[in-house]
């Protein structure tokens, strides 16, 4: 029992008394640990944060009715809705299309969830703004450069009733939208505006973004077509495929970079715990001269090494988080996942590199005479 | 004498030095890989992004994309515009030509496929063709290369078939057809009869439709020398302020702005200078394509700079560490130094040239073995060599330097307090 709180004193003195060169070697190991935990939190989360990022490129999954005859009814879209896991749903947009008139000139009108098409396609570019109010429209821009209507104007749209007849329906622009592709010759509107048109007929077709690798994707595709034979779930290649080979790449990028950081951040902590060390040669040959035995020594400083390990390790750890919050924040603008996990392994790792960096030169002196050492050979 | 001492420190204290060499080797080769791989990784990821195709369209003006999907405006035949067939070559001449990876043309053709009641879709374009410009450039481009996610049954068409077509699989599926089938395609001009060489999958409309060589279609349609379409595939940098604005209205830049924005490889930019060598053309960037790209580039380098900022920290903290614990422990060394009569400045003097020189050898070896980091990084994830960024010398040179000096001012202070005769007597 005596030995022990001996023991304990001796360590926490020698910490204690060296002050500044135990914040040199806490250092050090606080920085290996930061290194560490942060690069590990976000190698862990970087798949999750990206994948998130590769929504952008827009809808991934497609859903029409199999049979082109059909349509997709209300329940149908709910079935989707459920066949999604939820918190993989970024953006989910039915489609209703429908030829209509402005001017005598024949254009296509897309009846859409609004808010679903917004979250689908972060790169519409929008000039004016959303529509937010009934009877407001999104206008493609080649619609909108051909026919001259600017944001805030008016217009009459001209829908077939039945043969002969149209119904005329006035609508405002809220905004136009550019994307280099078919959306600029598209009206959208919401689906309330063009059910009270023309009516409810079900819908064309059903786009989804999805957050999800494309295995898992093409599982929920296998799920859907087998529950409901009536629809044809599509996963859009381009952007599945594409977004698995980049990631990928991505993602070793990051492995591999984390790999090297930590490598060399490991020696250095190492050197740097051995350098104090080192230094302490003396005090080796003190404990040797007054009757320690070599086990005892190395045990001394495997103590302080722990200890030094411990706390490095406990900081690091908070500080590497924080680190991974930031880069979080700043990259991605969101919050990223705390591994839980990381604080012990974190610790744990810490203590081992600065044992084992301990450990070597203390065996090397260790057998050294302590006369010789004592007299400052 | 000077040198003597320095040569002698550096020798007698071998292993205390070849220790602070080594760490200072470490944190240079760090810093040296984090560098090179921040600068150098925008690229390859742009790359890497050009798996996502064509990122911009490029179209006769007043023509219409609607058709392609909805085939709405195909009631009544009006004078169709086209692009020139010959100018196609002219991409490649324009100021970022370097920076356009592939492009091919469509030509589009409406057949009967044995004699079926309802027109299909038939779509010349390259496959993989080769040209040869007038700069003496050989370029082989082509559909293989922009739309890698296709899933292809059989084999692609060569550009040179033309009895060959490929169909798409929902056309196939419909009409009942297999690789090595043949079908009789039909126009107003002219009948013919093909061989399926291969049936793809590329999970979007395309599949409705067949392809063949750009010949074939325009064969069957009876025109020469014209195109519907062409997309380009071109390495972009992410949009900026100017970017935006020039993109609303080139018009609206001052003189210097506009030379600017015409010399970075802004999409706009690039649109613009395909514009100008193609009649009659107007370029669009697709913004799904390039808005994304330009997002995750962004994302990506932002994120190695963070990463490399914190292992600059790193090494840096790593190798001043050692330095103090490498010119403390010298303390006895020191007192004897002052004890027969150096000046304060003498001993500084002498401890920081041999710190720096030290600090040199280990900084020359730390930036090849980083360089050798680099590579690995690049041949491991992108299978292509990194190229050192030349800047990357001056700031890690810079970063040593001062880290090393500053690492030593603790030691320093505490040297030139230094009492000999407490040093020396073994206090």
């Amino acid at each position: 029992m005596k030995k022990r709180s001996m023991y304990w004193r001796m360590v926490t003195a020698s910490l204690a008394r060296r002050r500044s060169r135990m914040i040199t070697a806490l250092l050090a190991i606080a920085m290996g640990a930061t290194i560490l935990s942060g690069l590990v939190t976000i190698y862990y989360d970087i798949p999750r944060q990206l994948g998130k990022e590769f929504r952008s490129y827009g809808a991934n999954m497609i859903v029409i009715p199999t049979d082109s005859e059909h349509k997709i009814t209300d329940e149908q879209f709910e079935e989707i809705k459920a066949g999604i896991p939820d918190g993989k749903l970024v953006g989910l947009a039915p489609y209703i299309y429908q030829n209509a008139k402005i001017n005598e000139q024949p254009y296509i009108v897309a009846g859409t969830d609004l808010e679903g098409a917004r979250k689908n396609s972060p790169y519409w570019l929008i000039h004016g703004e959303w529509p937010s109010q009934p009877r407001q429209v999104l206008l493609g821009n080649e619609i909108a450069k051909a026919i001259d209507l600017k944001p805030g104007e008016k217009f009459t749209l001209s829908t077939p009733k039945n043969k002969n007849e149209s119904t005329q329906t006035d609508f405002i622009v809220a905004g136009t939208v550019t994307t280099g592709g078919k959306e600029e010759e598209l009206i959208f509107m919401s689906l309330e505006d063009i059910k009270s048109i023309i009516g409810d007929k079900g819908l064309d077709v059903v786009e989804a973004s999805v957050e999800a690798e494309q295995a898992e994707l093409s599982q929920i595709v296998e799920n859907l077509k087998q529950k409901d034979a009536a629809l044809t779930p599509q996963m859009v290649k381009r952007v599945t495929a594409s977004q698995d080979v980049v990631l990928t790449k991505l993602q070793s990028l990051v492995w591999i970079v984390t790999v090297i950081v930590l490598g060399i951040m490991m020696i250095c902590v190492s050197t740097t715990m051995m350098a104090v060390v080192t230094e302490r040669r003396k005090e080796i040959g003190l404990k040797k001269a007054l009757g320690a035995s070599n086990e005892s020594v190395v045990s001394d400083f495997l103590g302080e090494g722990m200890m030094l390990g411990f706390a490095g390790g406990l900081l690091g750890s908070g500080m590497g988080y924080f680190f991974a919050l930031q880069v979080g924040m700043s990259v991605f603008a969101r919050r990223i996942h705390f591994l839980p996990a990381m604080i012990p392994v974190t610790v744990i790792v810490s203590i081992i590199i600065t044992m084992i960096a301990c450990s070597i030169p203390v065996s090397k002196t260790v057998d050294i005479e302590p006369a010789l050492v004592l007299r400052g050979e | 004498m000077f040198l003597r001492m320095i040569w002698g420190a550096l020798f007698r204290q071998k292993s205390k030095m070849l220790m602070i060499a080594f760490t200072i080797a470490l944190g240079v080769s760090l810093s040296t890989s984090m560098l090179n791989t921040m600068l150098g990784v925008g690229d390859k990821v742009n790359q890497e992004l050009k798996a996502y195709g064509a990122n911009i369209n490029v179209v006769p003006k007043e023509a219409s994309f609607l058709d392609d999907i909805y085939g709405v405006s195909d009631q009544e035949e009006k004078g169709q515009n086209y692009l020139n067939e010959d100018e196609l070559g002219n991409i490649k001449t324009i100021f970022w030509a370097f920076n356009i990876v592939d492009f091919t043309p469509y030509f589009y053709a409406k057949v009967k496929v044995n004699d079926d009641s309802k027109d299909t879709r038939l779509v010349g374009t390259w496959f993989a063709h080769h040209m040869e410009l007038q700069t003496g450039e050989i370029l082989d481009t082509g559909m293989i290369k922009l739309k890698s996610w296709w899933e292809i049954e059989g084999e692609w068409v060569n550009d040179d078939d033309d009895d060959m077509i490929m169909a798409g699989s929902v056309f196939a599926a419909r009409n009942n057809l297999k690789v090595g089938d043949s079908v009789e395609l039909s126009t107003p001009n002219l009948k013919k009869t093909v061989k399926i060489k291969g049936i793809f999958n590329s999970g979007s409309d395309e599949d409705q439709y067949i392809y063949s060589s750009l010949k074939l279609a325009q064969d069957l349609e009876g025109k020469k020398n014209v195109v519907n379409r062409i997309e380009v595939s071109a390495l972009t940098t992410p949009d900026n302020e100017l970017a935006r604005r020039a993109a609303q209205n080139p018009l609206s830049l001052t003189l210097k702005e506009q030379e600017v924005w015409y010399c970075t490889a802004y999409v706009s930019s690039i649109c613009y200078q395909i514009q100008e060598v193609i009649t009659d053309s107007v370029a669009k960037p697709i913004r799904q394509v390039a808005e994304s790209e330009g997002d995750i580039l962004n994302k990506t380098t932002l994120l190695m700079v963070l990463i490399t900022i914190l292992s600059l920290a790193g090494s840096a903290l790593g190798i001043s560490n050692l330095v103090t614990a490498g010119v403390m422990e010298r303390r006895m060394e020191i007192g004897l130094q002052k004890a027969v009569g150096a000046s304060n400045t003498k001993v500084i003097f002498t401890i920081l040239t041999e710190i720096v020189i030290t600090g040199i050898i280990g900084g020359f070896v730390g930036y090849f073995a980083g360089i050798g980091f680099t590579q690995i990084i690049g041949y491991r994830v992108f299978g292509s060599a990194i190229p050192p960024a030349p800047m990357v010398i001056p700031i890690v040179a810079v970063l040593v330097f001062l880290v090393t000096i500053l690492g030593s001012i603790p030691a320093i202070r505490y040297l030139v307090n230094l009492n000999p005769t407490e040093v020396l007597h073994g206090r």
